[in-house]
């Protein structure tokens, strides 16, 4: 603030004013004081700086010079460099040029090794070692050949080409020769080398004639086969086989032959598949090696064997059946048969022998005629089982006189045989045999079917195979008819002392001593014992069981007509019930009994005869010996 | 397994190119095959059709009338419910031939087998066998009588409902089937295949 303001403002005339006016001065004179003291003090800071600038500015023309000193020498490398990596380029392109140099050397020393290795690898016959050097030659850099040729060295080609035919020749030779011996490993092993000399097609063409030889030296052996079995004709007198023995081992070779030709065309559909080719193209192949299997001679062949193997195994199944029908005819005393295990046993051979022909159609055929005749065993089982036998030994109620019953009862049929025993035995043996041969048929359909399903025979051929078993199978219904029918016949046979007994059981009165009708109580189980024994003994445990329970159930409804029919006084409902109840708990225990698993029943029908022929010791354990 | 009651198999016989193979497609494809080649061996379709409301599935073998395949064919005689003997109406030749199958047939078919005679090719105008020279054979020879064209397909379904309907009465007749040893053509054979193949099961 001025002073002229100051004393403006304040009354200066007076003292008061004065005085705030000095005072006023006087806080004005301090911050004066004080500013100037600041500035003082920043002037001397100031003076420092200005010294630093200006030591600083005196260093930094220094570093200029050094800088500029520093830039030149970077240029001066920078040159330099650019000298020493044209220098490395260089030395690269010379040290490629030297590698490729040293590898022409190489081909070139190779070059005459080949020619010269080929030579002695041809001597040494080591065609593996001439092909490698030929292979060798020919993966040669052509500017090796060149180059050599270009120093004025004589074209080492020329050597080389000319070795390389020399094994060509070797090879071609070695190979024909190998074909004509039919050496199929050094076929394999020469076939190998031709790509390596270059000549893969050479090799091809080689190869296909020596299988186009195979398969027409193939043809020759299966028309020989046709010729030596064509002699053999069922249907011509002069012509047929001397027996059904004879046919086998033409029979064998027929079949093997047919296969033959099988797996040639399987071979062919093979390789058509294998062509690394599109889809569309494998498919047009697909059709044209179908085609050509289908014109062929060969398919034509194929399916002559076929018919012909066909008739001579029909011939052999029939000739075989027949001479086993005839054998099993019964004679007056046989008590065994085999005509069952006889007939399974050819159908089975048969069967098998038409899967190696490797044909369902073959294997479907010989099914149809195997199940015709093994349904004439049926056949055969059921006139045989049709005369009912002398009964089995089932015994009498104690004082019935046998005779007129039993005359009675016998069925008014011719007599086979005299021998009674022996008739029932036989008879029983033939029961057993439609058991099993009901088992076999089935059981050899299954296998059947099992042993074709290997066999490709076009769409469809499965359901074929299964319907032409099914055929097969179904021969199990005629022999269980004629099993059937002999239990009945049983049935029938036994009714007599069914009958008897029956007619024992329901008796309303009989003036007894209580002492005999104690062991009239004992009779019929101990009579039934003797049944069961004797059912046991010759049938097989499933049969002698159905019969059993058969012949139980006559026995029941019999009884309980004749207690319908009969009148009785106070005492008798106890002494029936007396008599029934032991009879009851003995069928009982017999039909048990008879209910044992059957012994490898399905698996050997055979086997599961013979045991059931072994059984009687086992049964014996049932029988109670009278107390008395 | 398959819901049918009556299952029977028909075997078609005839010399080759009369038209079996066509009559078969005719009757379960519905067409007529063009091109249609000669038959291998055999061939087996099934068709399963209706009978007085029952399910009948007839097996059909057709097989091949070339001379080479005589053999495989005549293994199929045996088991047929019915045999169609074919013959075509403008080739005399196969009308001729007719005596042959018919002693084929004698020695290898179950006699009781149905037999049916069939003129097929009706469509064609060059017919050489008028219809009354074929209906007169095959009543001589006790068997039915039917002339067809599988290309028109005349006659075709009526000639298998026919045998179908025949067969089933026939079946009917024997309900209670007992065995009777002489390879009834129809008793047991129904249940054999439906049933009792072990094959079918698995
Ligand atoms: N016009 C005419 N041609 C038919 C008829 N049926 C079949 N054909 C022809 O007859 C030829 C033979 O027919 P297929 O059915 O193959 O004869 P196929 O009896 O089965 O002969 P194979 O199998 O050799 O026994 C074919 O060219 C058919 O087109 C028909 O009803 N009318
Ligand atoms: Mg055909």
């Amino acid at each position: 603030m001025s002073l002229a303001l100051l004393l403006e403002e304040y009354d200066v005339s007076t003292e008061e004013g004065l005085a705030k006016a000095l005072s006023e001065i006087e806080k004005e004179e301090a911050e004066v004081d004080e500013a100037l003291s600041s500035a003082l003090l920043r002037a001397c800071d100031l003076e420092g700086r200005l010294r630093t600038a200006s030591q600083a500015y005196s260093r930094l023309g220094e570093i200029r010079n050094d800088a500029h000193s520093a830039s030149d020498m970077v240029d001066k490398t920078a040159a330099l460099a650019k000298d020493v990596s044209a220098k490395v380029r260089q030395l690269d392109l010379a040290r490629s040029r030297v590698a490729e140099c040293q590898r022409r050397v190489h081909d070139l020393i190779d070059l005459q090794l080949c020619s010269a290795g080929v030579e002695a690898a041809i001597k040494a016959h080591d065609y593996e070692t001439g092909a490698g050097h030929v292979a060798r030659f020919l993966s040669m850099d052509p500017g090796s050949v060149a180059a050599a040729r270009a120093r004025g060295a004589p074209d080492p080609r020329h050597a080389m080409t000319r070795a390389a035919d020399t094994l060509r020749e070797h090879l071609v030779r070695k190979f024909e020769e190998a074909a004509r011996k039919d050496d199929a490993e050094n076929v394999e092993r020469l076939f190998k080398l031709f790509p390596q000399i270059g000549r893969a097609e050479e090799g091809v063409d080689l190869l296909a004639k020596y299988i186009a030889a195979q398969v027409s030296a193939g043809c020759a052996r299966v028309l020989r086969d046709l010729e030596r079995a064509r002699p053999l004709d069922p249907g011509n007198p002069k012509r047929a086989p001397a027996s059904a023995l004879a046919a086998e081992p033409v029979l064998v070779e027929l079949a093997k032959a047919h296969n033959t030709i099988l797996l040639y065309f399987a071979f062919l559909r093979r390789n058509v598949q294998m062509d690394g080719v599109d889809e569309k193209t494998k498919q047009t192949n697909q059709e044209a090696i179908e085609k050509i299997i289908a014109e062929s001679g060969l398919m034509r062949t194929a399916q002559d064997l076929l018919g012909h193997y066909l008739k001579l195994e029909r011939y052999f199944l029939e000739e075989n059946v027949n001479k086993a029908l005839k054998m099993a005819t019964p004679q007056a005393g046989s008590t065994t048969s085999n005509l069952v295990d006889d007939i399974f046993f050819i159908a089975r051979k048969s069967i098998r022998r038409s899967v190696t022909t490797g044909s369902v159609e073959g294997v479907c055929a010989v099914l149809n005629e195997a199940g015709a005749l093994v349904e004439r065993g049926a056949a055969a089982l059921r006139r045989w089982l049709r005369p009912a036998p002398e009964p089995v030994r089932w015994p009498l109620p104690p004082n019935v006189a046998p005779a007129p019953a039993l005359a009675l009862a016998a069925p008014a049929l011719p007599r086979l045989y005299k021998d009674a025993d022996a008739q029932r035995e036989l008879f029983l043996a033939h029961m057993n045999e439609a058991e099993s041969g009901a088992e076999w048929s089935e059981r050899l359909a299954a296998e059947a079917c099992e042993w074709g399903s290997s066999l490709s025979g076009g769409e469809g051929a499965r359901e074929r195979l299964i319907s032409c078993a099914g055929g097969l199978a179904g021969a199990a219904g005629a022999y269980r008819a004629a099993l059937e029918l002999a239990q009945s016949a049983l049935r029938a046979a036994l009714a007599p002392p069914a009958h008897a007994w029956a007619a024992r059981l329901a008796a309303p009165a009989r003036a007894d001593p209580p002492e005999e009708l104690e062991e009239d109580a004992d009779a019929l189980p101990q009579a039934l014992d003797v049944l069961v024994e004797d059912l046991r003994a010759s049938l097989s445990p499933r049969c002698a069981d159905h019969v059993l329970t058969g012949l139980l159930n006559d026995l029941a409804d019999t009884t309980e007509a004749r207690i319908l029919q009969n009148h009785y006084d106070m005492p008798a409902p106890g002494r029936v019930g007396g008599q029934l109840r032991p009879g009851g708990a003995r069928t009982h225990r017999a039909t048990e009994a008879g209910r044992r698993p059957p012994s490898a029943g399905a698996a050997a029908p055979r086997r599961a005869r013979a045991a059931a022929r072994t059984r009687p010791g086992h049964t014996g354990a049932q029988v109670t010996t009278p107390s008395s | 397994m398959e819901d049918y009651k009556f299952l029977f198999k028909v075997v078609l016989v005839g010399n080759a190119g009369v038209g079996k193979t066509c009559l078969v497609r005719r009757f379960t494809q519905g067409l007529f095959p063009p091109g249609q080649g000669a038959t291998i061996g055999v061939d087996f379709m099934i068709k399963t059709v209706e009978v007085d409301g029952e399910k009948v599935k007839l097996q059909i073998w057709d097989t091949a009338g070339q001379e080479r395949f005589r053999s495989i064919t005549q293994s199929y005689y045996r088991s047929a419910h019915a045999l169609i003997l074919v013959y075509d109406i403008s080739c005399q030749p196969t009308f001729d031939c007719l005596p042959d199958w018919l002693r084929e047939i004698e020695e290898y078919a179950n006699n009781k087998v149905l037999r049916i005679l069939v003129g097929n090719k009706t469509d064609r105008e060059d017919r050489e066998i008028p219809r009354h020279i074929g209906e007169d054979f095959a009543q001589r020879h006790g068997m039915y009588f039917l002339e067809t064209s599988a290309k028109e397909a005349e006659n075709v379904e009526r000639l298998f409902m026919e045998i179908a309907v025949e067969l089933m009465e026939q079946a009917k007749c024997k309900e209670l089937p007992k065995y009777d040893g002489s390879l009834g053509p129809i008793n047991g054979k129904t249940t054999s295949v439906g049933d009792s193949s072990c094959c079918l099961r698995s």
